[in-house]
């Protein structure tokens, strides 16, 4: 599995946490756990930590469903002063294959996230092809104008 | 004499049996049987009046005739009571017990439930005094009681497995605003172009858990708001939504193309 390009070189400062499981549905409690686990510590609201599990719940489960068998799941976690940015990938069953924006499920995590993205990274010098999610999550609202209706 | 009395009125005797029989006769087994399928109408009766807490209903038959079962056990018929006024409470406190405890998914230590309850108890007033769900530190700093243990509280309050003691403690007074929300959050879900069938998806949900993800994912409200809206904890609509994404993602094939 290629290095994704923030673990080239130094953490960069972050508190960060990696986590490699079986690409597994079984397992994707354990990293949502981690992930409000970490959110909690960083003193996030309650709103926040629950919408981080949902996120990586969300995230691990899009992935699985398109990982190769037998394959693992790559999860990331940077915790940074103003927010945490997790980044999960897998090795793809299909080379070809993309997470798909236009579903209820991309939606879902675009609500929960502050930031969300799909990252795709070709095959090179042999390594296989992998597809990522990354998102970035703040700690809550910032006064009462944030967001809401 | 009652209806309930004359309906097992066949069933007294044997409980006399049962009460003196010798522990290694080979009789008391088949009593006993006979004694639990006599009276399980009973049983289940109890069990109904339980339903709507958030347990499966099949659950609470199973629970109220393990009480049953003590109850057939313990009844000491020479004492001179009867045996519905023994097994009544005997069953209801079986399944009272259920919920108390055995709602939590792994054995978790009182005082760790005592803890949610404690720190459930001041999130909605802190959220009221804030705008905005309350962090860890504000829960602690409420409580005079250590960040850390506000963490061991929240990390077991995710062994929560049912809904129903959050059930108990909210006040479910909805709000009158509420249908208007979800009219607003209806035509945001109208508007996005989605290929997926999400709408007979939803259709299948239980009212309230079908609003809690059409407020959050459409109406953009923040479980915070939701939680006050609806008049239920801000855990409780986290716990609700986690259950309802993972049942949704089950039905959403990715690939199901628009009808």
């Amino acid at each position: 599995m290629s290095e994704p390009p923030h673990l080239n070189g130094s953490f960069d400062g972050a508190s960060t946490v990696e986590v490699r499981t079986s690409a597994s549905a079984a397992l994707i409690p354990t990293l949502r756990m981690i992930a409000a686990d970490l959110a909690a510590r960083a003193d996030f609201d309650l709103d926040a930590i629950s919408d981080l599990r949902m996120a990586v719940d969300e995230v691990c489960a899009t992935l699985v469903d398109v990982a190769a068998p037998s394959s693992p799941l790559r999860c990331v976690f940077q915790v940074r002063p103003e927010r945490i940015q997790v980044d999960a990938e897998v090795q793809p069953a299909q080379a070809d294959t993309v997470v798909s924006t236009d579903t209820f499920g991309w939606r879902v995590l675009q609500t929960l996230a502050d930031e969300v993205e799909v990252r795709h990274e070709a095959g090179i010098d042999g390594n296989r092809a992998t597809v990522g999610i990354r998102l970035n999550k703040r700690p809550g609202m910032f006064g009462s104008d944030g967001q809401g209706r | 004499m009652t209806r309930a009395d004359t309906e097992y009125s066949h069933l007294v005797p044997l409980l006399d049996q049962y009460a003196n029989i010798d522990p290694t006769d080979p009789r008391r087994e088949a009593l006993r049987a006979k004694l639990v399928t006599g009276y399980l109408p009973v049983a289940q009766h109890i069990a109904r009046r339980f339903v709507n807490r958030g347990e499966p209903l099949d659950d609470l038959v199973q629970v109220a005739t393990v009480g049953l079962i003590n109850a057939i056990d313990r009844f000491a018929p020479e004492r001179g009571n009867d045996f519905f006024s023994f097994a009544v409470p005997t069953i209801t406190g079986e399944v009272r017990r259920h919920f108390r405890d055995l709602g939590w998914s792994m054995r978790v230590p009182r005082r760790l439930k005592d803890l949610h309850v404690s720190i459930n108890g001041v999130v909605s007033d802190l959220a009221q005094q804030l705008g905005r769900a309350p962090k860890p530190s504000e829960i602690a700093a409420r409580l005079g009681i250590p960040v850390s243990e506000v963490l061991e509280g929240l990390e077991a309050s995710e062994a929560y497995r049912s809904s129903s003691l959050d059930e108990m403690l909210s006040s479910e007074k909805g709000s009158a605003t509420v249908g208007e929300l979800v009219g607003e959050a209806d035509a945001e879900l109208e508007r996005v172009d989605s290929r997926q069938a999400l709408r007979p998806v939803l259709a299948e949900l239980a009212p309230r858990e079908r609003m809690i993800v059409m407020l959050r994912f459409f109406g953009n409200m923040t479980q915070t708001q939701i939680a006050d809206e609806v008049g239920i904890s801000q855990m409780h609509v986290s716990r609700l939504l986690t259950q309802t994404l993972e049942r949704l993602r089950t039905r959403l094939d990715p690939e199901t193309p628009v009808i």
